[in-house]
């Protein structure tokens, strides 16, 4: 089996746009992770989202990749793009959909998924 | 921790800003929002400006002092 410092990382590089967040976008239990959500869905992003919740370690490994404190955390094809407020502004001027544009094409799918880590 | 602590942090780290502000979102000393406007922004990306002030905030967001931060940066250019 992976390390979860391994499945995270396999996440981040391999999803289109990856969020870790407090959750899961059926059952959302924070509210910056509903914002980043939001954002989003709203510059048509696909998302494959990961609950940090289940296991304290998760967040730890995550931070330790990212060098990100807090949660939740959005990536774009391997690259972090911010938590929250960063996704929401860049969100509300346009740049997430041009980002998004440029990394994954204007026709992309907007599917919903969840990945769960497999905790030794 | 009280807002004026963070704020304390902020101004060490981001010395002479135009602006500074910190509001406690829920009373409750864990929530908060800071809006720091500084030069030190100038020409960094986005992402780069609020790494800098999770740095500024590394000790209270390691601990949990901080629950939740909530990040306005600016730079003056």
């Amino acid at each position: 089996m992976k390390t979860l410092n391994e499945q995270i990382s396999d996440v981040i590089a391999q999803e289109p746009v990856a969020v870790f967040m407090k959750g899961t976008p059926q059952m959302i239990m924070c509210g910056n992770s509903h914002r980043a959500l939001q954002a989003l869905q709203a510059a048509g992003a696909p998302i494959t989202a990961v609950d940090i919740l289940p296991d304290p370690r998760i967040r730890r490994e995550l931070s330790s990749i990212s060098g990100w404190p807090t949660i939740p955390q959005v990536f774009v094809r391997g690259e972090l793009v911010g938590g929250a407020d960063i996704t929401e502004e860049l969100a509300s001027s346009g740049e997430l959909q041009q980002k998004l544009d440029d990394a994954l094409g204007a026709d992309r799918a907007q599917d919903v998924k969840v990945v769960e880590l497999q905790l030794a | 921790m009280d807002a004026a602590t963070i704020r304390e942090l902020l101004e060490a780290a981001f010395p002479g800003a135009s602006s500074v502000d910190v509001q406690d979102r829920t009373g409750g000393g864990d929530h908060f929002q800071v809006t720091v406007v500084s030069t030190a922004f100038d020409g960094l990306s986005l992402i780069d400006q609020h790494r800098r002030v999770n740095e500024a905030l590394a000790a209270p967001l390691a601990d949990g002092s901080i629950h939740e931060l909530r990040i306005k940066t600016k730079g003056t250019a």
